[in-house]
């Protein structure tokens, strides 16, 4: 029951974040011949760090591939499975308006009340950022363009592991505060820092953000194994440490 | 044939940022008791009850529950399977609705009480349809208490159980709670500021000042130990210090002499007859003149 | 029923009702042979501790006041004690009133004299305190 509990808990968030991401998806998808047919309009003379952002986008757009990277990995759902992840990952464990001394007085040892949270956190951030992916080659016929599947699953992958790890600092933050403002908005805090430097260095090698977008996928057709592995061991990492700091907080 | 008592504790330190909650309390609950918990806010009531939960951790001493160790997470797990707790906050889920809550609880029971389950629900008249959120404070206590009476427990333990009732839903708390314990076999351990409920149901008692325990023992006992003998005198009441074991508190108004003692009458009346009184009233405190007495304040 | 205890009066529950208990046998409100309610019954009805009335019962039964039947319950004791016990109260009621009578004729108040009583019981009023 632990985990309907939990499921009951983060539903909306987990439908709504589903229901925005399966339109964005499909929305990137049917928009592409616009796109296409604008893209000579775009000035090409613009200076400065805009005119080298539109510049860019353009570029990548003339493509099909680069078009879908940039527009829905590297910026839609980039942007979307960052916040999801946050809010996902922030559980209202102390909140005794949430039943908290209930809960805790219930015979789970506090180590399994974390990893329910956790799995089921995990599994729906899963569904929000695989799910909508994998529409892309679904419905890339539609307007006469091919997308690779294993392209899709390879990026999915890398932003899945990489936004783990926001996952895994909202959970930490849920077990040492006991509202679930401070958490939200720490993590959200954090993750708004990363993306920041992110875009002023241009993404460079060790970006969690350069990670979630598979930039280096992208790019160079290799799989950043180094940038996953470090992730999936941050997150764990958090995830260890959000476990054991509940199971030794008094409450 | 003694059990072993099921609730002990023996020396308990809990601090709490270097605030000590809990000073040295020693108690003991022996099992089929009901055990009425006094003090006063902020006395350690419901730190001590955590503990018993394995909710805090003790600074020093130790807190046993069937004889495990309390702040064992193996053994407190084992210790939550056959406790029943309904927390001051009567915190539920507010998501959910008075059936789910139910469904929720028994899954992690195996001697859920069906049979207990249906016939509280008819009892308490709670809808099961509705959410907890839209209880009012008296159903979500009857919720509460439902589902710690339907685990099939060895103990409940309560803290301030009625709190914030109205008399008849308290009386429904209380008359429940006399009935469960009387078809079941068990013992229960509440903390309450309601001392006539305690007076009522409880056959044991424990009153904590400060984080330490200042009475503990046999509701009965305790009632006999206090008493006030007051002494009326020809002239003004004299001013020698009454020595004798066991008092409290001496208060001169007048002609009249007022000692409260909680070591029995009989003590004060032998040191009283050396100062010649006209008259010696010996006279039993109630519960509430207990606690006030024993917290010093003016009883 | 007739069993009414005050558990905020300072007395022990117990002993209230043994008192109202022995008070129904002496009025014949109970009959020797009469079964008394169970104890778990009582103690729902009066949503006070089983304990407490099982307490009261057997100290009732100690003192020969009742009889504890192994599986049939409570029953007033049929014994001639309880018989004889309700015929010195009432010798006793008539001394009583005539020394109340007597009292109010010296000028004493229902408090003085009450007093007087609960002291004299409890051995105590001698001038120095010294009991006879």
């Amino acid at each position: 029951m632990l985990w309907y509990k939990s499921w009951l808990e983060t539903r909306w968030r987990f439908l709504i974040g589903l229901a925005l991401l399966l339109c964005s998806a499909a929305g990137a998808v049917l928009t592409y011949p616009q796109v296409l047919k604008l893209l000579p309009q775009v000035p090409p003379h613009v200076d400065g760090l805009l005119g080298e952002k539109i510049r860019e986008a353009a570029d990548l757009a003339r493509s099909y591939q680069g078009y879908v990277w940039s527009s829905w990995f590297r910026q839609n759902l980039t942007q979307a499975a960052s916040l999801f992840a946050v809010l996902l990952g922030t559980a209202s464990f102390l909140s005794l308006e949430g039943g908290a001394l209930f809960t805790l007085s219930l015979p789970v040892s506090r180590r399994r009340l974390v990893f329910v949270r956790a799995a089921t956190g995990l599994a729906e951030l899963f569904v929000l950022v695989f799910v909508p992916s994998l529409l892309i080659p679904l419905l890339s016929p539609a307007v006469g363009e091919r997308y690779a599947l294993g392209s899709a699953l390879i990026h999915s992958a890398c932003l899945f592991i990489a936004a783990s790890v926001l996952f895994g600092l909202a959970l930490l933050l849920s077990t040492v505060f006991g509202d679930v403002w401070r958490p939200l908005l720490i993590a959200l805090a954090v993750a708004f820092a990363l993306a920041i430097v992110d875009q002023a260095l241009h993404s460079p090698a060790l970006s969690l953000y350069r990670l979630m977008s598979g930039e280096t996928y992208f790019r160079t057709g290799r799989l950043p194994w180094g940038g996953l592995l470090a992730a999936a061991g941050a997150a764990a990492s958090l995830h260890v440490a959000a476990i054991a700091n509940f199971t030794r907080r008094d409450f | 044939m003694t059990e072993q008592p099921i609730i002990t504790t023996s020396g308990l330190y809990k601090s709490y940022d270097g605030v000590e909650a809990v000073r040295g309390l020693d108690l003991q609950v022996p099992a089929g008791s009901i055990c009425g918990f006094l003090g006063r806010n902020g006395a350690g009531k419901t730190t001590t009850i955590k503990i018993l939960l394995g909710m805090a951790r003790p600074t020093r001493g130790e807190a046993r529950v069937f004889g495990l160790l309390a702040h064992s997470p193996q053994a407190s797990a084992a210790i939550r399977l056959r406790t029943g707790f309904v927390g001051e906050e009567k915190d539920l889920y507010p998501y959910m609705t008075v059936a789910e809550m139910v469904r929720f609880a028994a899954a992690f029971y195996p001697r859920w009480r069906r049979d207990l389950e249906q016939r509280y629900l008819r009892r308490f008249e709670l809808p099961a349809e509705r959410k907890v959120k839209a209880l009012s404070r008296g159903m979500r206590t009857k919720l509460a208490l439902l589902l710690a009476l339907c685990r099939g427990a060895d103990l409940l333990i309560l803290d301030e159980p009625t709190a914030g009732l109205d008399p008849a839903i308290t009386e429904e708390v209380l008359q429940a709670l006399v009935t469960h314990v009387g078809a079941e076999a068990m013992t229960v351990f509440f903390s309450s500021h309601h001392i006539a409920e305690v007076e009522q149901i409880a056959d044991r008692v424990a009153i904590i000042d400060r984080g330490r325990s200042v009475v503990a023992g046999a509701l009965d006992d305790v009632r006999q130990a206090f008493c006030r003998v007051e002494m009326v005198f020809d002239g003004e009441a004299p001013e020698a210090e009454l020595r004798a074991p066991g008092v409290i508190q001496v208060r001169r108004s007048g002609r009249v002499l007022v000692v409260v003692s909680r070591g029995g009458a009989d003590p004060i009346v032998s040191a009283a007859r050396a100062l010649r009184p006209k008259s010696i009233d010996v006279v039993p405190l109630t519960l509430k003149e207990i606690f006030l007495a024993s917290l010093g304040e003016e009883a | 029923m007739l069993l009414r205890p005050n558990p905020s009066s300072g007395v022990p529950i117990y002993l209230q009702l043994m008192e109202q208990v022995k008070h129904a046998i002496e009025t014949g409100a109970l009959r020797p042979g009469d079964q008394l309610p169970g104890i778990r019954p009582l103690a729902e009805e009066l949503v006070i501790n089983v304990n407490t009335v099982a307490k009261a019962y057997r100290e009732l039964e100690h003192e020969g006041v009742i009889e504890l039947r192994h599986g049939s319950g409570a029953f007033v004791a049929k014994r001639a004690r309880a018989g004889r016990l309700v015929h010195t109260l009432r010798d006793a009621q008539t001394l009583v009133a005539g020394m109340v009578k007597q009292l109010r004729a010296r000028g004493l108040s229902e408090e003085e004299i009450r007093r007087l009583v609960e002291a004299e019981l409890a051995g105590y009023t001698r001038p120095g305190g010294r009991r006879d």
